[in-house]
């Protein structure tokens, strides 16, 4: 190409009438060759002269100070910009964000899951009753009746589940499991645990209330009759 | 308005880590953002703060720019809110009220007014770089000096002037470009010594 048909393209870029292809190769020219700059910035001169603006420089030292200043800013990454350079960038450049936002929805998980358990608890009012909920209750009780099952020879009439309180864990171990593509280990086996353990201690609690239960009733009976 | 091609490629530089190509946009529009901060800031040396101040947020910003709107315009906001700032943190009134409060009867000349504060060599220089522009515009031949004017002054773009012209699109680009290289090359030759020091920075 010689110098003429590359200041046309200069002019035309400048005018913002060149074709988006030229214009990308046209900018990598334009951000290392000293010259073509000069050029550039000249064009703009003559615009400015033609319409009177002030402060019309040949050398201005407006530009030269920018360029010091930003000559001294960190490198801009791309994937700082999602939206445009991202795209553009492909996958090899480096995204700074994804850990950070990792460890913001591993937070997030963390600080539900803490919620949802206390939410859980025996005075906490019911929850929610929706179905997601009611199939999640439905199917732990399910897997409750098969345990005890297999725990006895005879069969015992398994117990009506009231309320929701296993079914938040079991919600929130899928929530986590889910979500493990974006939290960070250590935070997810820290949240799995929380859960595993819950639901050990509210398995624990409801035993020893059967178990309270069935004592009690055998005292009544027992008060009942006095020739026993 | 959407982004011009050729300033979303360059700011696509920018992103990618290319300074140099921050340098051809704030070359390309720093005469813009000087006018525009005179609005509101009192003088020439002030608003050159102010606008370097701009260009440097603006550079700082640009990985959040999507390209949804045009660059200049999204520049322009930010030096808009710089300029305000500024006012603000020094406790001063834009330059318009000023003058409609103290003399609301009194026509000024803004721009007169303005330039006092400017330096001699610094209204010497753009005086000169005017004149010249000038010269060589008028002596330019009439269909390169129609579309160099409806480009600059009227802000035309290649089809519209091709429309008024009557000519193809390809035809405004080279007369725009050819007026463009008389008026560069008269340029040079009176500021011989100002152009070599501008070819350092560009």
């Amino acid at each position: 190409m010689n110098n003429d048909e590359l200041y046309s393209q200069l002019s035309a870029m400048f005018d913002g009438e060149l074709p988006a292809p030229e214009c990308e190769l046209l900018a990598r020219r334009l951000g290392r060759d000293d010259l073509l700059k000069a050029r550039w910035g000249r064009y703009a001169a003559i615009g400015a002269a033609m319409r009177l603006e002030r402060g019309v420089r040949l050398h201005g030292q407006l530009a030269r100070r920018v360029s010091s200043a930003v000559a001294a800013e960190p490198a801009m990454l791309v994937g700082s910009s999602p939206a445009i350079a991202g795209r553009l960038a492909g996958p090899r450049l480096i995204r700074w964000w994804q850990p950070v936002a990792g460890a913001a929805v591993a937070a997030s998980v963390a600080a539900a899951a803490i919620l949802w358990l206390r939410a859980g608890s025996p005075d906490a009012p019911i929850i929610a009753a929706s179905p997601m909920i009611a199939s999640a209750s439905a199917s732990t009780s399910a897997a409750d009746t098969s345990d005890a099952a297999t725990g006895s020879d005879s069969y015992v009439v398994p117990p009506s589940v009231e309320g929701p309180s296993a079914a938040p864990p079991t919600e929130l171990a899928d929530f986590v499991v889910a979500h493990s593509e974006f939290s960070m280990p250590l935070l997810r086996r820290s949240a799995l645990t929380s859960l595993v353990s819950s639901e050990a201690v509210s398995d624990s609690a409801d035993a020893a209330r059967r178990a309270g239960s069935t004592r009690s009733d055998e005292d009544r009976k027992a008060n009942a009759d006095p020739t026993h | 308005m959407t982004a011009d091609p050729s300033d979303l490629s360059l700011v696509r530089r920018v992103q990618r880590g290319d300074k140099g190509a921050f340098d051809a946009l704030v070359l390309k529009y720093q005469h813009k953002v000087v006018k525009l901060v005179m609005r509101y800031v009192r003088n020439p040396a002030e608003a050159e703060d102010v606008a370097q101040e701009a260009f440097i947020k603006a550079y700082r910003a640009l990985p959040q720019f999507r390209g949804d709107s045009a660059f200049y315009t999204w520049l322009y906001r930010i030096a808009i809110n710089t300029a305000k700032n500024a006012v603000v943190s020094r406790d001063r009134s834009p330059v318009d009220f000023d003058l409609d409060a103290q003399n609301p009867d009194e026509s000024y000349d803004l721009q007169g007014r303005l330039k006092d504060s400017e330096t001699p060599e610094g209204l010497v220089l753009t005086d000169e770089i005017r004149g010249t522009v000038n010269a060589a515009i008028d002596a330019l031949p009439e269909d390169l000096r129609t579309a160099i004017v409806l480009r600059e002054l009227e802000g035309l773009s290649y089809e519209e002037i091709a429309t008024a012209m009557g000519c193809p699109v390809g035809t405004v680009r080279s007369r725009i470009f050819r007026a463009r290289e008389a008026i560069d090359r008269r340029l040079r030759e009176v500021f011989e010594g100002g152009l070599g020091r501008a070819e350092e920075l560009g």
